[in-house]
């Protein structure tokens, strides 16, 4: 016997089903990062000036995107991309996937025609209550963390899988040289160092703020605002402050260029010049917390949390390309595997 | 017969397309860069030696735990039993990070338990047992009902002490299924990312980080391919092993289910009593841990959720487990009764859970470059993690399949067709739901689908879930939005399995 009562979930499963094989047109096709975030009715506003349909495709982290671009290089699969950091520009360059966009004057710059969008500064983050609680002082050098006072207090993020994880490490390799700074790393897995696989890890498992026990991380000199921001309730002051130690700060600036061999050269270009206009440089604060590179743009109210690091200077892009993956090697050597 | 080789062309296709072609592609793109000196490596040997003991352990405590658990859910009947049984589900649908928050709630520095277990290798194992044992468990369970009643109430009258009856009847009935159940928890626990990982920190990262690493960062395909060989021959012999067995141990079973009872004795209480403190201990404190703080979130929170973004990730949560649950039952039956005569094809059904997720992901980048991020693909590769679920829950039911129902109703003259759909259909429907359930779960838990390209607006309650994980200050709505998921799921659970008491009861 069929009767309606026991076809009726079949047949709804089938309808959704059906709804899922729909596709729609793709015009200008942006690859982005899984951090890329910014109001809807904005990009509808770009949509209509430019009249083109905006895709956009997550590639994982930066590190992962720039891969699957160099990957897909005789057959691009996008036609613009933002998120290529300065950690990433000179490979990028070498690999030849990009081409020169325009570019207003901003803050900071980055090599080979990437349009400087925003920049954040990677640096220490601590929970303020745990301090106060155990009456315990704040470091004041990176060479006092790897000290008895400061064990098992610290976690990392693993710079072979995190990008925040890469921006420290290469901090203090540039801060302290390069022999230094791995005896320093050494010291301190001696002094309990976690490492977590990436920043969601370290910040919600490991973070005394939230599940874990080490009341110092690794995070962004924007995240207290953050925390002010999206927190339960309305906060007037921050649970969690930075601490931007010498030595300890990553001025991070990311870029967009249009794909070399894309489809649509002229709306990428306009894309690209619309992340630096004024509406994209206001909403990207409290969206994808970074600050904007385009000057005399208003900070948000909330970034009064978000003081930025004084004296932080770009690390030059073509030193990171030569040695990144050596550190990260040497690094992976010495902290993991407890050797030289 | 012929037809139901035939099925298998399906899955087949499926198999070769979706993992081994991009498998190979990956291979090929690291050829002649192969260096054998990487497998004495020291600190890889490690790695491999680890993902071995790791995923051994677990199954010998997941047996150990797992036993006794699904025997006495079996056999007897209390308040909430159905609710408990499809509550073990949940640890699947549990995105990875939030089970770990869950786990720290309970064991972690601020936890609950007022121990703190977090950086040693008990929360590991715990975290495997937590996401394995529901497997483990609910095969017991089906292995458990489909004793014969008349062979053990034959042996008791006879004579024999519970003990006994269950070392001589219900013990060699009910190997098969827990065997099949226990492969399963291997292969996952040794290429598995997990929880484990997660928390452990990088001390214990499985081989399976080291590819992940080398393959997304460093794009060394040579390294990671070998390494992905050897973990396909480690995991591979397993399932090969174990399918081989899995041929030899089938029993055919008299259909006659046995009832579960209420317990009786002061004994039966307390035992039921102990086995269910255990499942709200291994299984269900984590997720109580979430629930708790998702529904103690407050009301600005959960109103927060009520966006665009939220109602978006809804409505696709919805339509991609639809889509997968449906395919994956066509594709599962067809695998598991082509499958039947095969050791091949029943190996072959492990696939999915043994080749490196991230290899996949970029040899179908490779191979596929117009395909990539279309939603065919997207759904492909749901299916691909959730139908091998159906077609090893189906294998254990068609195992135990007497075959002269069927062949009665031929000589009454039923045609093939008829004899399949009145006779075996009826008889596979609760292990069809069982897998079915599981492969649900997977595809709304399945977060390893976004090593492919994604876009926003195929957002899923589990990404946007790990969206806010990527933020600051989010870990409240994290938790609510993963409440609203377990919530969503047992009304999932309950859908899917309704149908299947019906098919008991009638």
């Amino acid at each position: 016997m069929i009767t309606l009562r026991r076809v009726a979930p079949a047949l709804l499963l089938s309808l959704l089903a059906l709804s899922s094989l729909s596709v729609k047109a793709a015009e200008l096709r942006l690859m982005t990062h899984a951090s890329f975030e910014l109001p809807k009715p904005l990009i509808a506003d770009f949509e209509r000036q430019a009249g083109v349909k905006l895709t956009v495709i997550k590639a994982g982290d930066a590190g992962e995107m720039l891969n699957k671009l160099i990957l897909m290089r005789a057959n691009p699969i996008a036609d613009v991309v933002y998120g290529i950091d300065n950690t990433l520009a000179a490979k990028a360059i070498k690999a030849g996937v990009l081409d020169a966009a325009p570019t207003v004057k901003t803050v900071y710059t980055l090599p080979g025609g990437l349009a400087a969008v925003d920049y954040g500064v990677v640096t220490l983050n601590v929970d303020k209550a745990w301090f106060a609680k155990n009456k315990k002082a704040l470091p004041r050098t990176l060479a006092e963390l790897a000290t008895p006072a400061y064990k098992d207090l610290f976690v990392v993020q693993n710079p072979a899988t995190s990008s925040p994880g890469l921006a420290f490490l290469v901090a203090t390799v540039d801060a302290m040289g390069e022999e230094a700074a791995f005896a320093w790393w050494a010291k301190l897995r001696d002094n309990g160092l976690k490492v977590a696989k990436g920043w969601s890890e370290a910040y919600y498992t490991d973070f005394s703020k939230n599940g874990g026990a080490r009341p110092i991380v690794v995070s962004y000199a924007t995240s207290p605002a953050a925390e002010v921001f999206y927190g339960k309730e309305k906060l007037n002051d921050a649970p969690t402050a930075s601490l931007p130690l010498p030595g300890a700060s990553f001025l991070q600036i990311e870029g967009a260029a249009p794909v070399k061999g894309g489809r649509e050269p002229a709306a990428a270009k306009r894309f690209v010049a619309w992340l630096q206009s004024a509406p994209v440089q206001k909403a990207l604060q409290t969206g994808m917390w970074m600050y904007p590179a385009v000057p005399g743009t208003a900070l948000a109210p909330v970034f009064r949390f978000a003081p930025q690091p004084a004296g932080v200077k770009p690390v030059d892009a073509a030193k990171i390309d030569e040695n990144a993956q050596r550190w990260v090697s040497r690094w992976t050597r010495v902290v993991i595997k407890g050797g030289r | 017969m012929v037809l139901s080789r035939a099925l298998i062309v399906p899955p087949a296709i499926l198999l070769a397309a979706g993992l081994v072609a991009p498998l190979v592609r990956v291979l090929a793109e690291g050829a002649g860069g192969f260096d054998f000196a990487l497998l004495v490596d020291p600190y890889l040997g490690w790695r491999l030696a680890w993902s071995f003991i790791q995923a051994g352990v677990t199954c010998v405590l997941a047996l150990a735990i797992g036993l006794p658990l699904s025997w006495a859910l079996a056999r007897f009947d209390f308040t909430l039993r159905t609710f408990v049984l499809r509550a073990l589900m949940l640890p699947f649908v549990m995105p990875t990070l939030v089970a770990a928050i869950g786990v720290l709630a309970i064991f972690g520095p601020h936890g609950v338990a007022g121990i703190n277990l977090q950086d040693t290798p008990w929360l590991l194992l715990y975290g495997n047992l937590f996401y394995n044992l529901p497997l483990v468990v609910r095969a017991g369970v089906d292995g458990f009902a489909a004793v014969p009643a008349s062979q053990l109430a034959a042996a008791r009258t006879l004579g024999a002490s519970r003990v006994r009856a269950f070392l001589r009847v219900e013990w060699p009935l009910v190997r098969p299924w827990l065997a099949s159940a226990l492969c399963l928890v291997f292969v996952y626990c040794f290429a598995g990312f997990g929880l484990a990982l997660l928390l452990g920190g990088q001390r214990y990262a499985t081989v399976e980080v080291e590819i992940y690493t080398l393959v997304a960062y460093e794009l060394n395909f040579a390294d990671a391919g070998l390494l992905a060989l050897v973990n396909l021959v480690a995991s591979g012999a397993v399932a090969l092993a174990y399918a081989w067995r899995e041929k030899r141990l089938s029993v055919a079973l008299k259909v006659e289910p046995l009832a579960p009872q209420k317990p009786q004795t002061l004994a039966e209480h307390l035992g039921l009593a102990a086995a269910l403190a255990t499942l709200a201990f291994v299984s269900f404190a984590p997720l109580a841990a979430v629930a708790a703080s998702g529904l103690a979130a407050g009301w600005d929170v959960w109103m927060g959720l009520w966006n665009e973004e939220g109602r978006l990730a809804l409505f696709n949560t919805l339509r991609f487990t639809a889509t997968t649950a449906l395919l994956a039952g066509l594709f599962g039956v067809a695998h598991a009764l082509a499958a039947r005569r095969s050791v091949f094809w029943r190996a072959a059904a492990f696939l999915p859970f043994i080749v490196s997720p991230v290899c996949v992901a970029f040899g179908l980048l490779l191979l596929y470059p117009e395909f990539t991020a279309s939603l065919p693909l997207l759904i492909g590769a749901y299916l691909l993690l959730a139908y091998p679920f159906v077609a090893k829950s189906l294998a254990a039911a068609l195992d135990a399949e007497p075959p002269e129902l069927a062949r009665a109703a031929r000589t009454l003259g039923a045609s093939p067709w008829r004899a399949f759909w009145r006779v075996r259909w009826p008889l596979m429907r609760p292990a069809l739901s069982r897998g079915l359930a599981f492969a649900a779960a997977t595809a709304v838990g399945e977060f390893a689908v976004t090593l492919f390209l994604s876009r926003p607006e195929w957002l899923t309650l589990t990404t946007l879930i790990y969206q806010l994980l990527g933020r600051p200050g989010s870990a409240a709505a994290a938790q609510a939005l993963a409440t609203l998921l377990m919530a969503l799921s047992l009304i999932a659970f309950w859908l899917i399995e309704r149908q299947a008491a019906h098919a008991r009861t009638r």
